[in-house]
């Protein structure tokens, strides 16, 4: 009997993370989107505009997967937009050097990891707030860029193999698509299943309970904070591929992108909460937004507009179903 | 504003046949619960009435009707046999009653004389605020209650005791006839406590009738005239305190009898020494703590308010830092300042705090549960949920805690069976050592004694329970020993048999 309820009870539980909370909200949101711009705009679901959506997608999810993970233990990584550019120059100016794309590989991981890794000792260690500090690290990385390359820094090699990085493809398939699929994966499958997602949410749910239960509640953070660094070196090379140049002005705005995809997707800035499948469809509903703004034809300002729009009416919905939960 | 209470004796006459406050047939109900059900409560003017329950019996929302925080659904409400309809605080400031909330509802920037005249600053002819009046005025109510309070002092600096003043000041400055005072002594020293008894009793004399509440029983004895009882939103009894006794009032209270608070099961405790603290500092309390606890004992450390229980608590398991000395833990020194050698080896922190540092509130029962010993159930950095929640319903079992399932979110279980999951957290871990700084507070009387059975049954099975505490009953009850602290000092270390009240007492004195 009492194995019974258990099952149930455990089946709910994994029903409820999967489409419970506010993705069954953001869920519906996106399938109201897809349907009402397919019927306005029918060329939505060709197999190209799919595709497209996707590749946009890709670079969003990858830092987010990371972000998710941070936003969990309570922090928050606004540096991101700023490094994404910095780093695409790092990455194209060893590439330029030394011909291999496994070195400006490494030297883009090394370096947004390293920012990461900054930016967690900052928080963990002074104990400065991480909303102030990160955005401490993006004026750095902001200004510093300008002191490392005034403009561009151009593909001098074009190495296939970088190339393909940004605009190659498996089959049908974008590569940055597989490559945002794969971090997915592992980043879902740590927050799920493993005692480090597990040790994550408690730091976010409770930070002292954690320490006083003989955890490095410090370490953990520190961790999130790497994570998704390197998360911003994965991405900065491929957005440098894209734009076959490293770019010091891109990634503008990129970290709003991000932090609002997970916001969307249900994690709480409070941290303890949150899921990456959440997060999915938050970079989902953004993206499809932004398409559907394109194809459309409508003024590409209200890119920006209309997701500020949905981040305030999903979080009311959140709010409003939470209250509900409650009674 | 008038200025009558200046002159105590002189305003109307105190009519002792009508009741200050009449409330019948009080119903409230939030979404899925109902919260009063017919509730009848009546005050007489010059009379102290307590107001009694557990932790959801309906206590905090009776008076929250009263002082128009929330509506009410049914019944009706009469202020000296006059039908009253209080909508908002303010309008029941208006009808003359006053609740002191546990929270202190002061403008901390604000001086103490501002905060009283807040309703209402008394204007000179020019129109600007009159502030010698105000601080005159203040003084005299001060003087009117029998307690000096600076009607200069910034607000925020005053020490609970005194902000609880300014209420009553505030109360009196409205003239109110109803004074609700909740749970006031959560936070109180001794002294302090009979302070502001002498104060309560003054409100009494003058014709005010004063509720309250409270589910310390020795307080309510100490000061009540009469006792109501409410029950899972029932009244349940109003009784004068002389027909009641401990164990009348718990019955009431808990719908059922205890016969023993304290039910002794184990042994006598072990010889074996299980943790050793000598010679412990910390830059801000402690100076020079030394003791040991036995395996299988339960060590009773008693202090008033400051005395530095826990921070004891906190730094013997690594938790704060320490200036100098050592913890020694089954024969192993403990790396100073950090939790994570201490779990190892064996000693664990039950917090008095449980919201800030034990549960992690969003998370479902079983994380709490096993968030110490996580690695336990792990291959590889993989959780295995089903031994997981096999070893959790095990506990769940045990112990009897009441959750609908382990799915549920802590937060949403009730005080007792939170203490209880985060004692599970502990012994899922395995420990030698357990320090349990006031295990419970803010748990239902009914509660308590299955608490208490836990402490007694950890004991039991070898652990070296160390119990921090400012219960009295609670230290008598269960502990072999009895460390009693002042001032960061241990200034007394004696076995059950030998220790009196007094001799306690005078220890924590100093």
């Amino acid at each position: 009997m009492s194995e019974l309820t258990h099952a149930s009870a455990q089946k709910r539980l994994i029903g409820g993370q999967l489409l419970g909370s506010s993705q069954l909200v953001l869920g519906g949101i996106l399938a109201v989107l897809c349907i009402a711009i397919s019927i306005a705009a029918p060329q939505f679901y060709s197999e190209a505009n799919i595709i497209a959506i996707l590749r946009q997608c890709a670079l969003v999810l990858i830092v987010a997967s990371g972000m998710t993970m941070l936003i969990i233990t309570a922090e928050v990584d606004l540096s991101v937009g700023a490094s994404l550019a910095f780093v695409g120059c790092i990455g194209m100016a060893v590439l330029n050097s030394t011909h291999s794309l496994a070195l400006g590989m490494l030297a883009a991981l090394a370096f947004a990891g390293g920012v990461g890794l900054f930016n967690g000792l900052v928080v963990t260690k002074l104990r400065v707030n991480s909303l102030i500090a990160t955005i401490g690290t993006m004026m750095m990385l902001q200004g510093g860029v300008y002191l490392f390359t005034r403009e561009a820094v151009q593909n001098h090699n074009q190495l296939a193999s970088f190339t393909d990085l940004g605009a190659g493809y498996v089959g049908a398939v974008p590569v940055p698509v597989i490559i945002a699929a794969l971090i997915f994966v592992v980043a879902y499958v740590t927050l799920r299943f493993t005692t480090l997602g597990r040790y994550l949410y408690a730091v976010g749910a409770n930070e002292r309970a954690v320490r006083l239960s003989g955890l490095r509640s410090e370490r953990l953070k520190l961790l999130a904070f790497v994570v998704t660094g390197l998360a911003v070196g994965v991405a900065g090379m491929i957005l440098s591929s894209l734009m076959n140049a490293g770019q010091p002005t891109a990634g503008r705005g990129f970290e709003l992108t991000v932090i609002a995809a997970v916001i969307l997707g249900g994690t709480s800035l409070l941290g303890g909460r949150g899921s990456l499948f959440g997060t999915l469809l938050g970079v989902l509903v953004l993206k499809v937004i932004d398409n559907g703004i394109i194809i459309l034809g409508w003024n590409q300002d209200l890119q920006m507009v209309v997701p500020g729009i949905v981040i305030i009416l999903a979080t009311y919905l959140d709010i409003i179903r939470n209250k509900a939960n409650v009674r | 504003m008038s200025v009558d209470f200046l002159h105590p004796g002189e305003g109307a006459p105190i009519d002792t046949d009508v009741s200050a406050l009449e409330m019948r047939g009080i119903g409230k109900r939030f979404p899925g619960v109902v919260a009063l059900d017919n509730v009848d409560f009546t005050l007489e003017p010059g009379k102290i009435h307590a107001l009694m329950g557990e932790n959801g019996a309906g206590k905090s929302t009776l008076i929250k009707i009263m002082a128009g925080v929330y509506g009410k659904d049914a019944g009706t409400i009469r202020m000296r046999g006059r039908e009253v309809d209080i909508k908002s605080p303010r309008d029941s400031l208006k009808e003359g009653i006053k609740v002191v909330f546990q929270e202190i509802a002061l403008i901390s920037e604000f001086t103490v004389a501002e905060n009283i005249f807040l309703e209402g600053y008394p204007t000179g002819r020019t129109g600007s605020i009159d502030w010698k009046k105000i601080r005159a005025d203040s003084a005299a109510l001060f003087n009117r209650i029998g307690f000096n309070v600076d009607p200069a002092a910034r607000t925020g600096s005053l020490p609970v005791s005194q902000q609880q003043m300014v209420e009553i000041a505030r109360a009196l400055a409205h003239e109110a006839r109803v004074v609700v005072m909740d749970e006031p002594t959560s936070s109180l020293t001794p002294n302090e406590v009979s302070l502001l008894f002498t104060v309560i009793r003054r409100l009494a004399a003058l014709g005010i009738a004063v509720v309250y509440v409270s589910h310390k029983l020795d307080e309510v004895f100490e000061i009540a005239d009469t006792v109501t009882v409410l029950r899972d939103g029932r009244h349940i009894s109003t009784r004068p305190i002389g027909e009641h006794t401990n164990d009348t009032l718990i019955q009431d209270m808990i719908g059922r009898r205890i016969d023993n608070l304290f039910p002794r099961q184990r042994g006598a405790a072990g010889s074996k020494v299980a943790l050793s603290v000598e010679n412990l500092s910390t830059a801000k309390k402690l100076i020079d703590v030394s003791f040991e606890a036995r395996a299988g004992e339960v060590l009773g450390f008693f202090g008033l308010m400051g005395a530095g229980r826990t921070e004891l608590a906190k730094a013997i398991v690594g938790y704060d830092p320490i200036a100098s000395g050592t913890v020694t833990v089954d024969g192993q020194r403990l790396a100073p300042h950090d939790t994570r050698t201490g779990v190892r080896l064996g000693i664990g922190l039950l917090t008095e705090d449980r919201k800030s540092e034990g549960l992690m509130g969003e998370l479902p029962v079983y994380q709490n549960a096993s968030l110490a010993s996580l690695g336990a159930f792990a291959r590889l950095g993989f959780v295995d949920k089903a031994k997981e929640h096999q070893a959790v319903q095990d506990y769940v079992d045990r112990f009897r805690i009441k959750t609908p399932s382990l799915f549920q979110q802590i937060k949403n279980l009730s005080g007792g069976n939170q203490q209880k999951v985060l004692i599970s957290r502990w012994l899922m871990r395995g420990l030698k050592v357990i320090v349990v700084d006031e295990p419970t507070r803010g748990i239902d009387v009914g509660a308590k004694s299955e608490i208490f059975a836990l402490i007694d049954r950890l004991a039991g099975e070898g652990l070296a329970v160390v119990m921090m505490t400012s219960e009295m009953p609670e230290l008598l009850g269960l502990a072999d020993r009895i460390a009693v602290m002042c001032e960061g000092r241990l200034t007394a270390l004696m076995p059950r048999e030998e220790a009196t009240q007094e001799k306690i007492l005078n220890a924590a004195i100093g």
